[in-house]
């Protein structure tokens, strides 16, 4: 495309106090199209980084693996948010990339698989690959499907890698047992011990953090290239996206590879924090998490799947200190209303309130706070 | 010979719970267009009603009692969290339906409390012979159980008003509505008539073995029976549960023999294994309908 | 553009990394003497002038397969403690709190860690964690901050360890002294072990397999997952195979619907269950007739109504509760800890390290009569100290708990003459 001589500068002929103006086609495609954007954006990446040293480790921990679990949401916002391709089965991709950075950083010559390649730079990749592969090699069935049938297969594809994680002892432990997770290791430094550079929590909140920026920008990058656009085109009809020449099932293939990727990605990271894996963990509930991280924070953003994995991740904790506000609430679990039920019927109940109330999720209210102060006082 | 007959009828007789609640799933489906993931625990909930209920009324009352209140409670979650929902994307829908299963079940689990339940069956592992095959009760009781409902069930939709109404919905919403079918009536009708279903099942589920909170896994069995079958046919989820069951039974008795390297346990997963495959054959399932695309 | 935001970015968390070196302990608590123990009295003290020592418990307390025992056992400590700190407490300086620290693993190691990580801080030692493989998730942080626990579980790895104070026989003795009382009782030929997968179920299969062995039978080992209705290839091999013997580590109800249906069609052999594999509730399943007929139980200890100060304490301790051996187990596993807080508060270095060295000073242990005091030995080698009686119940529906003695402590011959030199479930 050539733009008129004026024009092509984007940026630089951007009208002050008009942020919706768009004076060129790469403004408008930009990663970050307003100021307003850039500045915050910036800001909160900064105060993330700076809570490292002002919160207490148990947050930061917390914390930690929500950035985790958001690279993995994210991942699945990528098939089924922007792509349309609904999938049950992400716990399966975690669970592969789990294994897989178990077992190359796993030491050699334990009762587990283990190659001794605790290296994060070579495990980490290696994770993604391998699940990447998996989506890759699942997608031909999956293309094949459409809307709920997919889900349900989705589905099976859980239930048969738990099967098989349950049944590869050299490889998980076997159930109810399970092994020690992958060990991040940068450049022969332990990223998972107390060291010069602070304690294991803050190093592993830094290295969450700084991995989820990256995973972040690359899905963003993704949804605004050709890519994410044919990815959109097959969500909102296929039929037509075939029309006018987006080739089906090589994006849904390629749909499936990059969500599994990062899945793969989660998988091999979110066990670094409490150090351990089991096999029973990647079942259906795991899936459900995504979707929920999904869906709460709202279908085809990358921020709103960091905010659901956010709220999800923190609603345990939040609960956990109601008996202490609530009396009516026990924080014993042997008796009734006690604060595990509770965490469990909040946990579904806001499922069902967002999806009822704000199917656009957390990033729907967003968009309405927003909207009401734009035109403040005038809002209506 | 009469191993294999007797994992058949084994097969068979949780086959028929597994039908009973893939009909429950597609009579929703038909009807809204929606896969109910809520079944499990209408399932857990019909079993724990009859636990108490048999105590005070006796068994065969107690199931009727409790199928009826399941199915009032299915009436209500779908007046309050999926009428609203109308129109919206079947997906959204779906998940609505997985969080209303989690909130249910962790009601339900407080009426199961830590032990196991009995649900007071007259059943038990009582033996019944059949010439030379030795088989328990309890699967002839679900396999008699299950022809009877699914026969009536067929009736209904065949001769009854109701049924009728119900075949329109499904068949094409808006002219139905047209002619005056309340398709909200519709609507209300499906989730009762499945979370009746499901609470038969429940019950049949804790035959023997008496229920705990786990229990609730077993009703997603039904997904590959109902993918098996095809989505949208009722004669599909019969033989999909059917189908999914006995061959769950054969592996568990024979997979151990021939098929060591499948891993122990390979039986709990054969469900989801059927379903691929019948779906690499036929994507719509054995009896589903055929999406037209019409650009 | 980019790459300026990338160095500012790497200029950020270098300066925030150099900043967190230097950001100080968070979680000072007032009154703290060491960690979990406070000069403060605990929250339900009976005597405001004493400190308060902190120990956590991790059970499986609502959804997983042991939460009928778990949730007894917990009260039963919580009980044992309250009773401690009535009679004066530890050392006439501390008592004790096992009330603040209560979490759910629901059966799972990786849950289990998570809530280990949320306490640890915070408690001296651990009065109960319950499971073998969820302890397992956790030895390595016990091991290397010297925090002392009492495990809810029998197996044999626990011998090896140091930080863990186990109390009573552990499964792969059990199960070796159940297929010697067996060879006495039915003179079987061949033996099968049905067991869950992992620590527990594995290790009560290594000791059959070993005590087969030894005893010249044919042995076969079946894994089977947890769920009753999960059971039907673990039924269908016992009743091809015809085992005379099956010793099952399994859940109750796994237990239950095995026994049931394997009678239901036909098999005629014995069944010994483990500890964990009783549920008095099961005397109302319909598989009662058959467990009544053909199920016996091996125990490490004895059951609820038994006549020992021990067991009387316990019973006026609970007043009111339905009885289950929940509640027995972990009475009893309660009481090398008490033996050990005391030896450390006597020994006045009141720490962790200080806790760990006093249970590596206990060679006999006062239960009170409820298991002989040499079963409480953590000095000496792990093949010397390991306690190898127990003793068989069998289903009575007269009693409270379902279970009545049939065979009081005894050491079977193959139990006797076996050198521990490593956890059995490794030899499976």
């Amino acid at each position: 495309m050539t733009a008129p001589p004026g024009l092509s500068g984007g940026r630089s002929r951007r009208v002050r106090g008009r942020p919706l103006l768009y004076t060129s086609y790469a403004q408008d495609m930009a990663l970050l199209d307003t100021r307003a954007k850039r500045v915050w954006t910036g800001l909160l990446v900064l105060l993330a980084f700076a809570v490292s040293v002002v919160l207490a480790d148990r947050s930061l921990e917390m914390l930690a693996v929500a950035y985790a679990l958001a690279i993995g949401a994210i991942g699945l916002n990528i098939v089924t948010g922007y792509a349309g391709q609904v999938s049950l089965g992400h716990a399966f991709f975690v669970a592969i990339g789990a294994y897989t950075a178990a077992a190359l950083s796993g030491p050699p010559g334990g009762d587990t698989l283990g190659y001794g390649l605790a290296e994060i730079w070579i495990w980490l990749p290696a994770a993604g690959l391998v699940a990447a592969v998996a989506g890759v090699l699942v997608a031909p069935l999956a293309t094949r499907l459409r809307g709920l049938y997919l889900a349900i297969v989705t589905l099976g594809l859980v239930f048969l890698g738990e099967h098989v994680f349950k049944e590869w002892k050299e490889l998980t432990g076997g159930p109810g047992v399970g092994r020690e997770a992958a060990i991040p290791q940068l450049f022969g430094y332990r990223l998972d011990q107390d060291g010069p550079l602070g304690t294991k929590e803050q190093v592993l909140y830094l290295l969450m953090l700084s991995l989820l920026v990256v995973f972040a920008v690359a899905a963003r990058n993704l949804a605004r290239s050709r890519v994410g656009r044919a990815f959109a085109a097959i969500r909102d009809r296929d039929i037509a996206a075939e029309v006018i020449g987006v080739p089906l099932t090589r994006y849904k293939v390629l749909a499936f590879g990059i969500s599994s990727f990062y899945a793969g990605c989660a998988g091999g990271l979110l066990y670094c924090v409490s150090g351990y894996v089991e096999p029973g963990s990647f079942n259906l509930l795991l899936s459900v998490q995504f979707i929920a991280m999904v869906l709460i924070g709202g279908v085809a953003t990358v921020s709103g799947a960091i905010a659901g994995a956010l709220f999800i991740s923190l609603l345990q904790p939040v609960t956990r200190a109601l008996p202490a506000l609530v009396p009516v609430i026990s924080g014993d679990t042997t008796q009734t209303p006690n604060v595990f039920q509770v965490e469990t019927v909040l946990y579904g109940l806001l499922i069902v309130l967002f999806l009822v109330f704000e199917p656009r999720g957390l990033f729907g209210l967003w968009v309405r706070a927003r909207n009401y102060w734009k035109s403040w006082p005038f809002s209506y | 010979m009469t191993g294999l007959l007797e994992s058949l009828i084994r097969g068979l007789g949780n086959g028929s719970v597994y039908a009973l609640l893939a009909l429950g799933f597609v009579i929703i489906y038909k009807a809204t267009r929606v896969i109910s993931f809520a079944q499990p625990a209408l399932m857990l909930a019909g079993a724990v009603a009859v636990s108490y209920l048999a105590e005070v009324t006796g068994f065969y009352a107690a199931v009727l009692l409790a199928a009826l209140l399941i199915a009032g409670v299915a009436l209500v979650i779908e007046r309050i969290a999926i009428r609203p929902m109308v129109g919206r994307p079947v997906f959204v829908v779906a998940i609505i339906t997985l969080g209303i299963d989690v909130v249910v079940r962790v009601v339900v689990n407080g009426f199961i409390g830590r032990d196991v339940r009995q649900v007071g069956d007259p059943w038990g592992f009582a033996q019944v012979s059949l010439g030379p095959l030795v088989v328990q009760q309890r699967w002839l009781a679900m396999l008699l159980v299950t022809a009877v409902l699914v026969t009536l069930l067929f009736a209904f939709f065949r001769y009854t008003r109701y049924g009728l109404a119900m075949r329109a919905a499904a068949f094409d919403q808006e002219t139905a509505l047209a002619q005056g079918v309340s398709v909200g009536m519709v609507f209300a009708l499906s989730w009762g008539l499945a979370g009746f279903l499901a609470a038969i099942a429940g019950m049949f589920v804790g035959t023997g073995q008496g229920i705990e909170q786990l229990t609730w896994v077993i009703a997603l069995k039904a997904l590959p029976a109902i993918i098996v079958g095809g989505l949208d046919s009722l004669g599909g989820a019969v033989v999909g549960g059917l189908a999914v069951g006995v061959v769950e039974s054969l592996f568990q008795s024979y997979q151990g023999e021939f098929a060591p390297w499948l891993g122990q346990n390979f039986a709990v997963v054969t469900p989801y294994v059927v379903m691929l495959v019948v779906l690499l054959v036929r994507p719509y399932g054995l009896f589903g309908t055929r999406e037209v695309e019409r650009v | 553009m980019k790459s300026r935001y990338v160095v500012i970015t790497a200029a950020v968390v270098t300066l925030l990394s150099a900043c967190g070196v230097i950001r100080g302990d968070d979680e000072g608590s007032k009154g703290a003497q060491t960690t979990g123990v406070t000069s403060e009295p605990c929250p339900s003290a009976v005597d405001s002038k004493k400190g308060c020592i902190y120990l956590g418990s991790i059970s499986d307390l609502t959804a997983g397969p042991f939460a009928a025992l778990a949730v007894p056992i917990t009260e039963a400590q919580k009980a044992f403690w309250a009773r401690v700190n009535k009679a004066g407490g530890i050392g006439g300086k501390y008592e004790v709190d096992v009330t603040k620290f209560v979490r759910d693993n629901k059966y799972n190691p990786e849950v289990h860690r998570q809530v280990y990580n949320e306490m640890k801080d915070q408690v001296l030692g651990l009065a109960q964690t319950l499971g073998s493989p969820t302890t397992a998730a956790i030895i390595a942080d016990l091991k290397a901050n010297s925090v002392v626990a009492a495990p809810a579980s029998w197996t044999s790895a626990w011998e090896f360890e140091d930080v863990i104070i186990e109390t009573g026989a552990n499964y792969c003795v059990e199960a070796m002294n159940s297929v010697d009382y067996a060879m006495e009782a039915y003179k079987p030929k061949s033996v099968m072990a049905v067991h869950l997968a992992g620590d527990y179920g594995a290790d009560a299969a290594a000791g059959a397999k070993i005590a087969a062995e030894k005893n010249g039978l044919t042995f076969t080992a079946v894994e089977t997952p947890s769920g009753a209705t999960e059971q039907g290839r673990a039924i269908t091999e016992i009743t091809k195979n015809k085992p005379d013997l099956v010793i099952l580590t399994t859940g109750p109800a796994d237990a239950a619907t095995i026994v049931g249906q394997a009678a239901a069609a036909g098999y005629k052999g014995r069944f010994i269950g483990t500890g964990p594999t009783w549920n008095p509730a099961l005397l109302k399943s319909p598989a009662a007739p058959a467990l009544k007929a053909l199920y016996e139980q091996s125990a490490p200890g004895k059951s609820w109504a038994a006549d020992t100060p021990g067991h009387q304490a316990m019973r006026d301790s609970l007043p009111g509760v339905t009885p289950n051996d929940g509640y027995t187990s972990g009475w009893a596993w309660a009481y090398p800890l008490k033996a050990a807080l005391d030896a450390m508060v006597a020994g006045g270095d009141v720490s962790r390290k200080g806790l760990l060295a006093a249970v590596k000073s206990l060679k006999t242990v006062d239960y009170e009569g409820m298991l002989p005091p040499e079963a409480g030995n953590y000095a000496d080698d792990p093949n010397t100290a390991t306690f190898r009686q127990t003793l068989i119940n069998k289903v009575d529906d007269q009693v409270p708990t379902g279970v009545s003695m049939a065979k009081d402590f005894f050491v079977g011959p193959t139990a006797k003459d076996y050198t521990f030199d490593g956890p059995c479930f490794a030899k499976l």
